[in-house]
């Protein structure tokens, strides 16, 4: 195999990480881009190049297919990217405090018993189950953001549905706050830098405001068009919003094919 | 930098590449990834549009081109950065007058 073919393999490769139905359109272009750009005696890709190709390939497959006009969707889509976020925090949050309080015990000598370690929630029971609801909200956010991004009109009654049912139960981030583990270092002062009581409310209150103001722009009338099927189209309905939700579709369709 | 590239006619995406590191004085070097990333972005927009195709040497090139949309928003950019260009030297020249 000549260096050129070694590479150009090497490249199809890369080029794997972006969706079928990108590459099946792009793919020979990017390759032949690819090609015209290699050095005498080069075998393999450069790590620039590979980790451009990676990061440009992830973008492809998670980014909201939502066209200029329709704005409103592209804002709401955005905040819920943002709600991801501000859970991703929180679960960071969790995962610090989590270790910070475990470390804290053990190193200070502070030998729990069962009933003190069961009543702060360090028992590995307690951290996986706080953890898993500290991921919970994350991947809600990524999924109805993506959701909403391919036009799914589903997927608004189910996001303004979560965030009714969040008021009751603290599926979209309020999770850590309400924890025992914050209460016992809020009080007892341990690494307030870190994790200080003020937090308690910022991210419940973030998460709501960017949940709500996410489901309004989903309730315009301007949204309206976006999440209607090309059938029903009214004369509201652009020609190119059209065609490109006839691709969005089409896109989607090819995707689920493939998983 | 992408549309400035566009703005003389259509271009390939190798001659994106090229021809954006010569305008930038090679301070800016596409990727390819960032590059097809970008232009299906402008192409979603309706910002250009894919002109022609032809096969070089056994491998697809397709060349992209201004949309009418697409070189107005170049036009309003390049107006935009004259204007705080201009008030950038107005200023210096200000300022320089009354160091002197």
């Amino acid at each position: 195999m000549t260096d050129r073919e070694h590479l150009e393999r090497a490249y199809r490769r890369l080029l794997a990480w972006y969706p079928r139905a990108f590459r099946r359109e792009n793919g020979p272009e990017i390759l032949a881009v690819l090609m015209a750009d290699v050095l005498d005696g080069q075998r393999r890709p450069g790590l620039a190049q590979s980790a451009d190709l990676i990061r440009s390939g992830l973008w492809m497959r998670l980014r909201p297919s939502v066209p200029a006009s329709a704005r409103t969707v592209r804002a709401a889509v955005r905040l819920m990217y943002a709600g991801a976020a501000i859970s991703t925090v929180n679960l960071i949050l969790v995962l610090a405090v989590t270790a910070d309080a475990k470390v804290y015990h053990t190193v200070l000598g502070h030998r729990l018993t069962a009933a003190q370690a069961r009543e702060l929630n360090l028992t590995t029971l307690g951290i996986t189950v706080l953890i898993v609801a500290a991921l919970i909200p994350v991947a809600l956010w990524l999924w109805m953001a993506w959701k909403t991004g391919q036009g799914r009109n589903w997927a608004r009654g189910l996001f303004l549905g979560l965030l009714v049912l969040s008021a009751q139960h603290p599926v979209f981030g309020a999770v850590a706050t309400e924890h025992p583990v914050f209460g016992v270092l809020g009080t007892a002062g341990i690494r307030e830098g870190l994790v200080p009581v003020v937090f308690g409310p910022i991210i419940p209150v973030l998460t709501w405001l960017v949940g709500i103001a996410a489901v309004l722009l989903l309730e315009l009338r301007a949204s309206g068009a976006f999440f209607k099927s090309p059938g029903d189209g009214g004369p509201a309905l652009h020609q190119a919003q059209m065609v490109e939700l006839a691709r969005i579709r089409s896109s989607s369709a090819r995707w689920t094919r493939q998983v | 930098m992408i549309l400035t590239a566009l703005a003389n006619g259509s271009q390939h995406g190798y001659g994106i590449i090229t021809d954006v590191r010569e305008v930038s004085g090679g301070r800016v070097r596409l990727r390819a990834g960032t590059l097809y990333m970008a232009l299906d972005r402008l192409r979603a927009d309706e910002l250009i549009v894919v002109d022609r195709e032809e096969v070089v040497d056994g491998r697809l090139r397709r060349y992209y081109r201004l949309t009418p949309a697409g070189a107005k928003r170049l036009a309003d950019e390049a107006a935009r950065l004259q204007a705080h260009a201009a008030a950038a030297l107005r200023r210096l020249n200000l300022a320089g007058g009354m160091a002197t």
